[in-house]
């Protein structure tokens, strides 16, 4: 059960922290400038061209990527050790 | 590995990034380091080609920096290689980063690159430890952790009849 968990954790966070940045910064290239998720301006200051995707959304992404690790390390904290659990020394960051 | 022991601020300490939770962040870590670089680099070859000339104009006004003359000398001298270099190899060690293949190769061009931005920049309004310090920093760990060994092309490569006779390789890859 607890390795499942694990592994949900590791792939649900890391699939939406890859996707709001490498993902979507994929698409955001192949649609064309502004390849940042900055919108151009021409001298006037006039906006001429804005990103496909808004920042907003591609940091919501992340921010919820993160936020699945924040759950994780509360499920954690409230769940009871293992019985064969000890210090680690062995690896890191078990 | 590496066993320390009569050291009590260290007690037994084995690193083995066998943990899965080590293995998952230095992998995540890698691809968007690389991610970083590559959409630097390749933005700049859909915008400008390989003739980036801001680069050896950006290294001409290196000056009074802690490498002395040598961004100068480069950006004067160099500018065959720095304008087509910094996309080429920004989108070549973005890419090898994500592919995990001859990662410290690649990670110690990114050091070389993210060396000349942090002292080039010199952004140091809030202090020396500043972002292109902390990218710099990033780098060197892809390099000291063998980040391409974890969910990385550089696990099969070592394995290669090449890289068993020749050992030294993995000093480029992992």
């Amino acid at each position: 059960m607890t390795d499942i968990i694990d592994k949900a954790a590791m792939a649900l966070s890391a699939g939406l922290m890859l996707l709001g940045t490498v993902g979507l910064g994929i698409v955001e290239i192949l649609a064309g400038a502004p390849y940042s998720p900055v919108p151009i301006t021409n001298e006037a200051g006039d906006v001429v061209a804005t990103p496909l995707i808004s920042p907003q959304i591609r940091t919501g992404i992340v921010l919820a990527g993160i936020a699945v690790l924040g759950l994780y390390a509360a499920y954690k904290i409230v769940t009871p050790l293992a019985e064969d659990a000890k210090a680690g020394h062995e690896t890191v960051a078990d | 590995m590496s066993y320390q022991s009569g050291n009590p601020l260290v007690d037994e300490v084995e690193f083995a990034l066998d943990g899965p939770w080590a293995a998952y962040w230095i992998a995540f870590l890698r691809v968007v380091t690389g991610w970083w670089f590559f959409h630097a680099g390749i933005t700049k070859i859909i915008e400008n080609g390989l003739s980036f000339t801001y680069g050896s104009a950006y290294m001409q006004g290196m000056s009074g920096t802690a490498l002395g003359g040598i961004p100068v000398w480069m950006g004067n001298n160099l500018a065959w290689l720095i304008e087509p270099g910094v996309p080429l190899f920004e989108t070549l060690i973005g890419l090898a980063l994500i592919a995990g293949a001859f990662t410290r190769l690649a990670a110690f061009g990114g050091v070389i690159f993210m060396t000349l931005f942090w002292v080039g920049n010199a952004g140091f309004g809030n202090g020396l430890v500043n972002s292109d310090f902390m990218g710099l920093l990033l780098f060197m760990t892809m390099i000291v952790l063998a980040a391409g060994r974890y969910y990385g092309l550089d696990a099969v490569i070592e394995k290669l009849d090449v890289v068993e006779q020749h050992p030294k390789l993995r000093y480029l890859l992992g």
